[in-house]
């Protein structure tokens, strides 16, 4: 008796998840998450004015003075 | 070891910062500065768990070389000390550094303060007593007999309810995002949290028996993978290699279609691992299709990530962060392509049961995530601790422990593993001729796990260093090795 109970609550979250999945997908689509402007510039997203582009990221100061820490 | 004394200004200089720059650079400190607690409780309680996890696992691997080695206590018996590690390195280490690793990036990626952090001091309580009380358990002999599911359900629902409550905090600061696009880490984060909470779930319903039961065992055993710690590491790894390259990632594209394909693949193929089980073939061969299918998001990642950084491989030499995220991109790539073919009907003949597929779980489990987690953590402590790694050179020790450690290791029982498949296959050959040629390969197992473990007390103590900010103080990145300020311009590239 257990597989019929199994079966069904295997495949009601399944469509559960894959509806949610699907809605991602179509808000995605909806709030041109695909469009080309986005497709162009988002990899560039993680970066800004005080972490350019074309300055690895991986390194930090502290300054010796104060003490004061200076993360870049 | 001593910290080295080169000046700052003798090692690069930057020229100063615009008002704006500092504007952006302020309003970075203070997101930073809203995870900052949050971050170091999970960073810190996985890290502990690691190191328990891995010692039980250091234990577990003995017993297959001295078999009566702490025998005489019920509580060390091989049957409890294995499911002890395993559970502390999934639940404990993977999952809360992991979460620490999320909400960092959520605040970066958001680019908000952190929302609703309350709910994550619940989380991390919760998360780390589901942790203690199954780990606890199964020392005393509980333990719901399925592999990943070990941990008695009153665990497993403290660890659900701590999942919770930390989705909770990390979907309300995306709804406060003040970003307009959702970078690619983003995505792989949201899916996560979508859908690893319905899968732990319905695993630990408890309404399954017999076939159905071993069906569900290997969905969420897979699955666990898929939805949750893939979706982390991935996340990870396109956040950390273009971040520390300065350079964006290669194809924005292959990032978007690598995660629709992973969404579509990915989750079918738990079942291929009972290849050969009494379950409707077709079943079993939707799987199968469905793992060969993850060459197309796999490619995704792995070109992806091979074209960002090539041309910039000298940066392994400094980088403690990249060569860490680095080597486990390289072994996402190598596990997730082992993966495929091992779904295989004629090669599962011969790999199943074997030692071989427990050398592919730790590829995909440390070579993979876990060392993309040790990136995360060389990236992330610094900028929330102000503090500098005071020892490159436990960073080293580090690497170099886990990455030969975690290579012998699944080296050796892919090896052990397929020898003693094609000899558990041999009808002439007795079962204990398999056991006896598997002898070398498992102690080069237990020598690997001994590096991994000399790794991760490294790792732990430079860990506490930084929290308490001890140590010498550093004036410079904590890395491999210093480079001269021409060689720093240098690699600025346009």
């Amino acid at each position: 008796m257990s597989l019929p109970l199994a079966v069904i609550f295997i495949v009601s979250f399944v469509v559960i998840a894959g509806a949610l999945t699907l809605a991602a997908f179509v808000w995605a689509v909806q709030t041109k998450q695909f469009s080309l402007k986005q497709l162009n510039e988002g990899a560039n997203t993680i970066f800004n004015d005080d972490e350019p582009i074309g300055t690895p990221q991986d390194m930090i100061f502290n300054s010796p003075a104060d003490d004061s820490p200076n993360p870049r | 070891m001593t910290a080295p004394t080169l000046a700052r200004e003798q090692f690069v200089s930057f020229a100063p910062l615009s008002a704006e720059e500092v504007s952006e650079k302020q309003h970075r400190v203070r997101i930073d500065e809203s995870v900052t607690s949050p971050v170091v409780l999970f960073f810190f309680t996985g890290i502990a768990w690691l190191v328990i996890g891995s010692l039980a696992g250091l234990v577990a691997a003995l017993k297959f070389n001295l078999p009566d080695w702490l025998g005489g206590s019920p509580y060390l018996t091989f049957g409890r000390v294995r499911p002890v590690h395993l559970n502390a390195v999934m639940y404990g280490w993977a999952s809360l550094a992991g979460a620490g690793m999320i909400v960092w990036l959520t605040g970066r990626l958001c680019r908000v303060a952190l929302q609703q952090t309350w709910a994550l001091y619940v989380s991390v309580v919760l998360w780390n007593l589901g942790v203690l009380f199954g780990v606890v358990a199964l020392l005393v002999g509980y333990n719901q007999g399925m592999e990943w599911l070990e941990f008695p359900k009153p665990a497993g629902g403290l660890i659900a309810l701590g999942f919770l409550f930390f989705a909770y905090s990390i979907v309300m600061t995306f709804r406060k995002r003040q970003v307009e696009h959702l970078y690619v880490s983003l995505w792989y984060i949201l899916a996560s949290l979508l859908w690893f909470p319905i899968l732990y779930v319905v695993a630990n319903l408890g309404i399954y028996s017999g076939v159905t039961e071993a069906a569900m065992n290997w969905w969420f055993g897979h699955n666990a993978l898929a939805v949750w710690f893939t979706p982390v590491g991935l996340a990870g790894a396109y956040y950390f290699i273009p971040k520390v390259l300065g350079r964006p990632i290669y194809s924005y594209y292959l990032g978007l279609l690598g995660f629709w394909a992973f969404a579509l693949f990915y989750n079918w193929n738990g079942i291929h691992h009972l290849v050969g089980g009494p379950l409707p073939t077709w079943l079993v061969t939707v799987s199968i299709v469905a793992s060969v299918m993850m060459f197309v998001p796999v490619m995704a990642v792995a070109v992806n990530h091979h074209l960002t950084t090539v041309g910039h491989f000298r940066m392994l030499k400094f980088s403690p962060t990249l060569r860490f995220v680095v080597f486990g991109s390289m072994s996402y790539t190598a596990v997730s392509f082992q993966g495929s073919i091992e779904s295989l009907r004629s090669f599962s003949e011969v790999a199943h049961f074997t030692h071989y597929t427990v050398g592919h779980a730790h590829l995909g489990v440390y070579g993979f995530l876990s060392m993309i987690l040790f990136g995360a953590v060389y990236y992330i402590m610094p900028r929330i601790a102000k503090w500098e790694w005071p020892y490159p050179r436990l960073i080293k020790v580090h690497f170099w422990m886990s990455a030969i450690g975690v290579a012998l290791y699944v080296l050796a029982l892919n090896i052990g593993g397929w020898i003693q498949g094609t000899m558990m296959n041999n009808p002439a050959l007795p079962f204990i001729a398999s056991v006896n040629a598997t002898k070398p390969y498992l102690w080069a197992r237990s020598i690997g796990g001994t590096m991994m473990l000399i790794g991760h007390l490294a790792f732990a103590y430079q860990f506490l260093l930084i929290i308490y900010r001890s140590g010498p103080a550093r004036y410079v990145p904590a890395w491999f090795e210093l480079r001269e300020p021409e060689a720093m311009e240098a690699e600025k590239t346009p």
